[in-house]
């Protein structure tokens, strides 16, 4: 059911938003090497001493295996997209909001990674997203070892 | 295992703006459970629920409910998850012999809070979260689009399942009133707006605020309490990874062995259940549950909507009250097996099962089979 934040203002006691404080959240060592590689814009990766599987964003254990995970892969800018959605909801911790746009989210594979995550898909229509498509990373203008330097995916060859 | 039988319980009828403050309501819950059983307080030894900090906008939130929960001088806890999971903490307490009766109860108001927001609090805050497109809506889509792909199953189906969720709600006397849509057909469930195609909004439950109360006793006491209890049998749960990417959305793999468990324990088989109620967010969501619990085929589990054993009470879609879902599934499961479920009543049922969830596409389930008779 879409939130009707307008009604929660006339509440008599109304905290206002989400909890303020700053919380910090160490990324551990994987993360770490991870955003290092955003910021010379390249996908650095770990694979399981176990069963070899390889994760992007990297984490430096294997949940199936239990084993460590602390091998660094370094990974292509190329992808599969392998789900998708059009939304034109925007949530984030403090607000959710219906917007005018719709964006389009895939759960895109780095080519080598045996793992997913979400991401926009940019510089395509809605028509033209069809699961198994090739795409390839779009850097953000400003880096900043951050998510969001990873601006999104576009279609390999254009739209 | 030992049988534990439900012997009273109460669900406050869900509101999308319910006009009690959360102690009024959690009072009304677990104070309607002990008349339904013919107890008193003092009968009660111990106290689980089930809240969430995030959701009641308090830390340790469960401090400030002991008086309207019953728990003053007792022993009392909480879990953070589902109300199925709260009842399962007080499976534990009764199986370890230090306690007689267990109130459960499972709470939320989500018409003073932004629920959808709170869930981005459930992201890995060093990847997921400050990209915020991971949420209910746009994994549920994706759930969705996964599923239908797969088995070449249609928006129409999901739609057609869609509205009988919503007419089913319309024979609940504890549905959510907005829920209850006894006209709701597939065309315009279809006709409704993407909340991240191909889920559209009337695809999506309605939240209401609520509580539901549980009374849980071991054999003897719960046969010195009333001569008709239901017993939980067997129950089962499991987690999957969090790393959305990583699962099968087509299926899913921890109802899978969260059934497996909970029939070994009971001694049945998928096929001796009559009706299941299971929580899942969508109608999509339902299907997969109930196939992986083994009463589908894979791609096939729409039938079991259509034929009225799945969900009978309409699932979360008759009124989803975050932590007191799953509660709300297994009361509808025990009121199946009592004949008491007046105009939703499944006849002869003789077996159920009833589920609760938590995380993204049910990234955690928890399944009870329920059977009558003493």
């Amino acid at each position: 059911m879409p939130l009707d934040l307008e009604k929660m203002e006339g509440d008599i006691f109304t905290s206002k938003g989400m909890v303020k404080a700053e919380f910090t959240f160490w990324v551990g060592l994987a993360m770490d090497k991870f955003y290092d590689g955003t910021t010379d814009q390249k996908f650095i990766g770990t694979k399981c001493s176990k069963c070899g599987k390889v994760f992007l964003p990297p984490r430096n254990r294997c949940g199936d295996c239990f084993a460590k995970a602390e091998e660094f892969v370094d990974l292509p800018g190329t992808a599969t997209l392998k789900n998708f959605t059009i939304t034109p909801w925007k949530i984030t911790e403090r607000r959710a909001k219906k917007g005018n746009k719709n964006a389009l989210v895939g759960l895109v594979q780095v080519d080598g990674a045996d793992s997913a995550f979400m991401t926009e898909i940019l510089n395509t229509t809605e028509d033209k997203l069809e699961e198994g498509m090739k795409l390839k990373v779009v850097w953000a203008k400003r880096i900043k070892g951050h998510p969001q330097d990873i601006a999104g995916f576009e279609p390999v060859g254009g739209a | 295992m030992e049988r534990i039988g439900i012997v009273g319980y109460h669900q406050v009828r869900p509101e999308l703006d319910l006009q009690m403050s959360p102690y009024e309501c959690i009072f009304t819950a677990v104070r309607g459970a002990l008349d339904h059983a013919g107890l008193k307080r003092k009968d009660i030894t111990t106290v689980i629920s089930a809240t969430n900090d995030y959701y009641d906008g308090k830390t340790i939130s469960n401090c400030f409910k002991v008086s309207a929960g019953g728990a003053y001088m007792k022993d009392e806890s909480k879990v953070e998850m589902d109300g199925a999971h709260a009842a399962q903490y007080a499976m534990f307490r009764i199986l370890s012999q230090n306690h007689k009766l267990a109130m459960v109860y499972g709470f939320s108001m989500p018409s003073c809070m932004p629920f959808e927001c709170t869930r981005i609090l459930e992201l890995d805050p060093t990847f997921d979260r400050p990209i915020s497109l991971m949420n209910s809506y746009s994994t549920c889509g994706m759930q969705m689009r996964a599923y239908m792909k797969k088995y070449g199953v249609s928006e129409e189906q999901i739609a057609e399942a869609t509205a009988t969720n919503w007419k089913n709600a319309a024979k609940n006397p504890l549905a959510l009133q907005e829920a209850q849509k006894a006209d709701m057909t597939a065309a315009e469930v279809l006709k409704s707006d993407y909340l991240a195609s191909p889920l559209r909004e009337l695809m999506y439950p309605l939240l209401g605020d609520g509580c539901t109360a549980l009374i849980l006793a071991p054999e003897k006491q719960a046969l010195k309490i009333t001569d008709n209890p239901v017993w939980i049998t067997g129950v089962g749960n499991c987690q999957e990874t969090y790393y959305f990417g990583e699962r099968d959305l087509t299926t899913s793999l921890s109802m899978e062995k969260a059934s497996e468990a909970a029939y070994k324990m009971a001694g049945v088989k998928p096929s001796d259940i009559d009706v299941a109620e299971l929580f899942g967010y969508t109608a999509c969501e339902d299907i997969i549950l109930a196939e992986s619990a083994g009463l589908a085929e894979k791609g096939k589990g729409d039938s079991l909507v259509a034929k009225g054993c799945l969900n009978p009470s309409g699932g979360a879609t008759s009124g989803m009250t975050p932590c007191a879902t799953g509660l709300n599934r297994i009361i509808e499961a025990v009121k199946q097996l009592k004949g008491e479920a007046e105009e939703h009543q499944v006849s002869g049922v003789k077996k159920a099962i009833a589920s609760g969830q938590i995380g993204f596409c049910a990234q955690n389930n928890i399944i009870y089979v329920l059977e009558g008779g003493n």
